[in-house]
Order: C-alpha cells, then structure tokens, then sequence
C-alpha cells in the first residue's frame, strides 16, 4: 500500500489532515501503523490566537468551522513538536500560512532543515483568517508567487493545498504546478454560513466558517479530479472520506493518496479503519497494489 | 490517563425532572475511571456527524449514566433511545474538579441541567472528608432534578414554587470548596461572589479529544484553551465571561 507523493514514499495512502491532528501529539486510540503521514496543524510565523466562540456549528452532514489558525507561531513548533516528530516512524509535514508572498518565505526558511520537518503543504486555502489564505488561492499569479516563494527556501517536498472557491480549479493547479510544487492537495474546506434563529445573527463568532464532512464529498471528489486531470505531479484528495469506500472514490477518481480530516473528531480511529479497509477492498478484488487499481482520469 | 471507545449498551432510563432523564450505560472501562467533572462524548449510527458531550452523572461497578433533555435533534435522537440499544461511547474526558484532602465543606451549586456532574462531585468530595451541602435551582419545581445527594440540601427556583425564590447562586451559604455548573450567566454570577470556586462549563464541542480547536474558552488572562482538554472544570475567576457566549442555540439540523 506504499505510494510515492513527489518524490516522497510513504507507508500507506491515507494521510491526516492538517487541523484535526493538531500537531500529532492529540488524538489518543489511533493505531499510527496505518498513517502514512500527517499534515500539522496550520502554523504562522508568529503566534495566533484565533477566532472568538463559537467556533464551530454542525450542518447536515457536516460542520462548520472558523478556528482561525490558531497556533504557537514557528519557535514554539521547533522546540515542542518537532523533535518529537523526529523521532516518529512517519513523516510530518508543516502546514504554513503567511499574510504575504515573503512571510510564506521567511516561515519556510526558519522550517527548513529542522530534524522533524519532513515538508510542507502551503495553505492558501484557509477560509477564517483575514489577511492571506483564501486570497492567494483564488488569483493564479498570487498563488504561484507563494508556491515560489517557499520552493526557493527548501529542496523539501512542498504540497499546495487548494482552495475550493474558485472558477476553474485547473487553472490554479496548473500555476503551482509551473511554480515548483511537488502535489497538490485538493481541497481545503467549502465557505458557508448559517444563522442562528434565536439570536437572528450568523452561529459563528466569525460570521463564515469552512464547511468540512460528508455534506462536501461529490464537490471535493469533483474538484479533486479537475485538478489531477489538469497536471502531471500527484494529487491527494480531501473532502468528507469517512470511510474506506470514500477513499477509494477519490482515489479511483484520479488521486494517488487522500487525507481524513472530520472523520478523526468523529472515531478517533477513523485513519486506520480507511487504511485497513483499502487494503481489505483491493485484496477481495484481486488487486495486488494500490497501483494496480484502476483509476478513471481522462486527460484534459 | 486511559481513554476508551466502547459499544455501549443502554441499561436503563429515568425521568428526573420535567423533559429530564438519565440514562444508563454499560461501559466498565469508564465506570471504574471516571472523576467528577469528566465527561463521555456519545455518537450514534445513524446519527449525527458529531459527537455530544455529556458529564458523567454517576458511576457504579459496570455503568455510567449521563443525564440530558432534548433540546437538539441529537439528544432527542439519544433521548429515543431504549434499554439494548447501543450507543459509540467515548471517554473519559477531560479534566474534573480537585478535590484534595484537608477542606472540611463543600457546596455544590447547579443550575438545571447543571446537576450533571455533581452526584459524582459530592461522592468525591465525600472521600475527601468534606461535608458536602448541594444547592440547586431551576425555573420552576417541576423543572429541579428529583435527586440530589449531600448532607443539606437545599432548593431554589426563580418563581418561588419550590425553595427559596432567586439563583441557585444567591441561596448558597459559603464553604471552603465551590463546586458549580448550570448556564454559563449563572456561573458568571458564581464566580463574581466565589473567585476560586470551581466550574464545569458548557461550550461547543467538536472532537473532545483536543484537535479541532472548537471548544475554546476565552481566558481572564487572554487567549483560549479548550474546554475539552484543560476544562471543562475552571478555576471561575479564570474565564473571562463577558466573552464566553451566554447562549447556546441547539438548532443542529444534522
């Protein structure tokens, strides 16, 4: 069940999803010899404190959430969590948020070379901060210019992790792909919004919140494709997988490995079970690699 | 600590209040680990996507039980549910009250469904040496939790139709040790008279296990930290209430 993403084998395709891992120390009861890597919780530079409560609200099938990337800011993850990630039998990569092109840079250059800092998947996908994110992922150039920016600081494999906002998926990918990224993840969680009928105002301190969970998987698995049909480095699918038929969907649709977010709040174990039941797919279908299952990817 | 995930059974069912019940679950694991203050989030299948949290109201052998009212489509779900049925339970959780030897007096103040944690939290306070004296207060009569358990017991409503008429807050006499939980404007109101008192706070959750970052409970000292890990029990004159939402709105249409 290994795969290699950009130059990177991993042990298994099923990865964890940046924020809702936190930073890999957290969630208790998963059986880590399924996780093919994790993704950390969103950092910046310096630290955040995030958004007021209420943070989170459920819709039908899914949640909503604006966090607001809060962390510890990069000093605080190289002295608390990265060398213990040194040490883990996987690899960890940091997801990396700036307000500007040069902020991504900086970031990544105080990363690289960190025993414990296997890569980077750069946000430009977050949909609850005001400054940076969502912005540099719906404008080609911006995006691109990020990418370069934090491709010039590292020879680390670095992901890009899109945004499902915007026109023409393909055409985001295509210039971050041109601009020295080694996959794509697709994709970050959907805007919404919903009210709450006693106060007569939004259930979210923030107003929006990305809309995660099952409620988003046919529009993720779409857009996951889009991309994938759109370049030629691997793309990992996001969006709702709570189950290892899921998985399997995005995986059939064109992408060579995929992350369990919302899934882990739900059954801590969610990963492993993903992972095993893969395995378990492929076996009763006499496939004897992942490689060998077959994939439905017309090229554009 | 230990954590567990079990397929718990459903045991038991009663009504303690008007639209109040507690229920029964068969879970040995937690049982035998839980503290006062903890708590078990519960999902069902089919249900909704997320889990719902739940102080553990009492502790025996082989079981717990959760006290709850319909007020979302989920506890109405888990309300529905009968003895056999199962439910995916998740705990224990978080961080409960201290309770160390050495205070003589303990008193409990809850507000409606704020009974939950605290027939633990006056069997702990109890093995502690404390003699424990539980205030609580509803709305009205029919709305105070039937069973309470410490040494004075004594009840408030706010129309006077059983007890003193006022706050829970208002009718507690002082002691060494401030046990409280109910709405987040009564423990504001607790923490104002009882600055060290101890509370276990409701929030949203989302995980419960520390990663989604959902619960966050704004600090006196500025910041959050996470109802789910460091809380759900506070030190009262550490949060900062006049950030915390005061109303939580159930309307989850899962």
């Amino acid at each position: 069940m290994s795969v290699v993403i950009g130059g990177m084998r991993l042990r298994g395709p099923v990865l964890a999803a940046s924020g809702t891992f936190g930073y890999g120390t957290e969630v208790p009861l998963l059986e880590r010899r399924a996780l093919g890597a994790m993704v950390s919780k969103g950092i910046f530079l310096r630290a955040r404190e995030g958004t007021a409560p209420p943070r989170i609200a459920e819709t039908p099938s899914g949640m909503l959430n604006a966090i607001g990337l809060q962390g510890p800011g990069a000093d605080a993850l190289i002295s608390d969590y990265a060398p213990r990630w040194a040490e883990w039998d996987f690899p960890v990569l940091v997801n990396i948020n700036g307000e500007s092109a040069s902020e991504y840079g900086e970031l990544t250059a105080r990363l690289d070379g960190i025993p414990g800092v296997a890569g980077f998947e750069i946000n430009i996908s977050c949909p609850n901060v005001e400054q940076g994110g969502l912005y540099f992922g719906n404008d080609p150039r911006a995006a691109a210019a990020v990418t370069e920016a934090v491709r010039k600081r590292t020879k680390l494999p670095v992901w890009v992790k899109l945004t499902p906002m915007v026109s023409d998926i393909g055409v985001i990918a295509r210039a971050v792909e041109s601009a020295g990224a080694d996959a794509l993840c697709a994709i970050n969680t959907f805007v919404g919004m919903s009210i709450d009928l006693n106060a007569y105002r939004p259930r979210l301190s923030f107003r929006t919140g990305g809309l995660s969970g099952p409620a988003i998987r046919p529009l993720a698995i779409h857009l996951a494709h889009q991309a994938a049909r759109a370049v030629d480095i691997p793309v990992i699918g996001i969006g709702g997988i709570m189950r290892a038929e899921d998985a399997l969907e995005f995986l059939v649709a064109g992408c060579a490995a995929v992350q369990v977010g919302t899934a882990t709040f739900v059954n801590p174990n969610a990963i492993a079970e993903v992972h095993d039941g893969i395995a378990a797919f492929l076996d009763s279908r006499g496939f004897s690699s992942l490689s060998s299952l077959p994939r439905y990817l017309p090229r554009d | 600590m230990n954590l567990f995930l079990l397929d718990a059974p459903i045991t038991s069912k009663r009504q303690v209040a008007r639209g109040m019940f507690v229920i029964g679950l068969h879970a040995p694991e937690i049982a035998n680990s839980v503290r006062a203050g903890q708590f078990v989030n519960l999902a069902l299948s089919p249900g909704p996507l997320l889990r719902r949290p739940f102080s553990v109201y009492r502790a025996s052998a082989d079981h717990i039980e959760i006290v709850l009212k319909a007020v979302g489509a989920g506890t109405a779900q888990l309300l529905a549910l009968e003895p056999g049925d199962r439910a995916s339970c998740l705990g224990p959780l978080g961080r409960g009250f201290e309770l160390a030897a050495g205070p003589q007096t303990a008193v409990l103040v809850s507000g409606g469904l704020g009974v939950a944690p605290m027939p633990l939290a006056a069997r702990d306070a109890r093995a502690a040496g404390m003699r424990v004296t539980w205030v609580h207060g509803a709305r009205t009569a029919a709305e105070l939790c039937a069973e309470t358990d410490g040494e004075t017991v004594i009840w408030a409503t706010d129309d006077g139709s059983q007890g003193t008429a006022g706050t829970a807050v208002a009718a507690a006499p002082d002691a060494e040790v401030v046990l409280g939980c109910g709405p987040n404007r009564m423990l504001a109101a607790l923490a104002e008279r009882w600055p060290a008192a101890q509370v276990a706070l409701e929030t949203y959750m989302g995980c419960g296990t520390g990663v989604c970052l959902g619960c966050a409970v704004p600090l006196k000292g500025g910041g959050f930290d996470r109802a789910c890990k460091e809380g759900p029990v506070y030190r009262a004159a550490d949060v900062d209430w006049s950030a915390l939402p005061t109303h939580l709105s159930y309307a989850v249409t899962a």
